[in-house]
């Protein structure tokens, strides 16, 4: 079964990707899958904004790995936000908070994208 | 709350362990169970970069059955060399750095290059060299710790196990498939040669040319709607096509007498039902019921029938339904000594001898049968399509059975 989607909206050249459901099975590739896309058209401000992601697991951190992957490859920048107290902590200790920004709010990184990194 | 890092991250590990569980043993295809493993160890460890090498004894190298973070891996190959690969510890982590020296590293440096490899996870299972695990750096560029390398490799050997299993299960599924196109041919055989014999039956008989196959078709239908396994339908079909086999052994002339029997005739014509188990019997059938379905097709509910007179108690379903579609096909066929009846005067003679000479439960399902034939075809066929004619009858061994009214 899978309880995941995405939806994709776009403010000026930022495009923000909310996950939602269960972050857990190769059906939330998804995320990859979009982020690839995006960056391929030359967008490299993205943000993720995990509000309505209820849950993440080994195989959804893979995922994630992959999307910073990408955007580090394509000089993007990448947000995270509305990132859960569980899931924040279990991305702090794998390292991925040392490769995107994390605010709490997506209009704060909207903000800071916008305002091109200064913050 | 404040649980110490260190814990947090086993506690995640163990997780991770526990999504590699379902992961592996999941019902999905094995190229998503084996991504979806390299997923969670990737995720587990903060790797970008990851392939799943498998050991191929036929080409003796190793296939790349899933990688990550890496393009066109897809049909990549790493060479095998026994004596480095097979030298290292089983299921646990190696750093690259370590075998650089080694043939096995010199020989796939462009492949492992690309993956940017860092460690590498020889996988065994039951003693069997498996495969590798080729890991990049980690997103966090720290070394495994004691704790991780420990969960790497029960990671891994769960790994090793599952595509192991895997494999055993497709060597299982292949033998299998095997045994069932030889069951299918000797199937095929045995019913070929059955056939031939009920051909040979059915000639002696002018007026009941195809007589056995209308007899084993009806007693499948009546049997596949009292939702008999499809075995025991096949033995029922084969008890109707060999039943009167016996008649055999009689002379022609007194099967096709037009003028009433003596009783010294008819009692030769009562010997067939037995002469028909003693043949039936000495062939060694992957039906174990079809002789004495056929000993028992003249027996009757009420015990007036024969060879053993026995009462409906000791009589099987199987030889109530050989009795019944027998004696349907007997009634709608033209006789020597009267012509044939319609399907509803049958069904009202049967309905009449209902618990005497026919079982009155295996009747109602014959009738239905019936109706429903009858139900389906407008306008309604002829009575007997079969009768002295050349019409061919259904030979198929499995269902659709129909009544054929």
């Amino acid at each position: 079964m899978n309880n995941f989607s995405l939806s994709l909206t776009t403010s000026d050249d930022i495009v923000i990707m909310r996950p939602r459901g269960y972050v857990d099975s190769l059906g939330a590739e998804r995320l990859d899958e979009a982020s690839c896309e995006v960056l391929g058209q030359g967008r490299k401000k993205l943000v993720v904004n995990f509000s309505e992601t209820q849950f993440i697991n080994s195989v959804g951190v893979s995922i994630l790995i992959s999307v910073i992957q990408r955007s580090r490859e394509s000089s993007g920048v990448l947000c995270f936000t509305n990132v859960k107290q569980i899931h924040q902590e279990v991305f702090e200790l794998l390292g991925l908070t040392q490769h995107v920004k994390v605010f709490r709010e997506e209009g704060e990184a909207i903000r800071y994208l916008a305002q091109g990194q200064q913050a | 709350m404040n649980t110490r890092p260190d814990m947090k991250l086993l506690l995640f590990n163990l997780s991770a362990l526990v999504d590699l569980g379902q992961a592996v043993t999941s019902a999905k295809e094995y190229a998503d169970r084996m991504k979806t493993a390299l997923y969670v160890i990737t995720g587990m460890f903060s790797i970008p970069r990851a392939a799943l090498f498998v050991y191929d004894a036929e080409r003796h190298d190793l296939a790349c059955v899933t990688s990550k973070g890496v393009s066109a891996l897809t049909d990549a190959r790493l060479s095998h060399d026994a004596s480095d690969l097979e030298g290292m510890p089983h299921n646990e982590p190696v750093t690259v750095r370590s075998i650089r020296d080694t043939g096995w590293f010199k020989q796939n440096a462009e492949i492992l290059g690309r993956i940017d490899a860092t460690v590498i996870v020889p996988l065994y299972a039951r003693e069997e060299f498996i495969g590798t695990i080729v890991l990049g750096p980690r997103l966090s560029s720290s070394r495994f710790l004691r704790t991780e390398r420990d969960v790497l490799q029960v990671a891994s050997h769960q790994i090793a196990t599952a595509i192991s299993n895997a494999r055993l299960f497709a060597q299982h599924a292949e033998q299998s498939a095997e045994n069932r196109r030889l069951y299918e041919n000797m199937r095929g055989i045995y019913h070929d040669t059955i056939r031939a014999f009920s051909t040979a039956i059915d000639a002696k008989d002018q007026y009941t040319k195809h007589h056995s196959f209308r007899v084993g078709n009806y007693a499948a239908a009546i049997a596949h709607e009292l939702q008999w396994p499809n075995n025991e339908v096949e033995a029922i079909y084969v008890a109707g096509l060999l039943h009167d086999i016996g008649k055999l052994s009689l002379d022609v002339d007194l099967i096709n007498k037009e003028d009433p029997l003596t009783p010294q005739e008819w009692e030769k014509i009562k010997r067939h039902a037995e002469v028909s188990y003693h043949i039936v019997a000495k062939i060694r059938l992957p039906w174990r019921e079809v002789p004495t379905y056929i000993r028992h097709h003249h027996e009757r509910p009420d015990g007036n029938g024969y060879p053993d007179a026995l009462p409906g108690r000791d009589l099987s379903e199987g030889a109530k339904i050989l009795a019944l579609a027998d004696s349907y096909d007997a009634m709608t066929t033209d006789r020597p000594y009267r012509v044939r009846l319609s399907p509803s005067q049958a069904i009202e003679e049967i309905r009449r001898c209902g618990g005497t000479q026919f079982d009155a439960r295996i009747s109602s399902v014959l009738f239905r049968l019936i109706e429903r034939d009858q139900a389906e075809k407008t306008p309604p066929l002829p009575v007997v399509r079969h009768t002295a004619s050349e019409t061919a009858m259904p030979l198929a061994m499995d269902p659709p059975w129909r009544i054929d009214a």
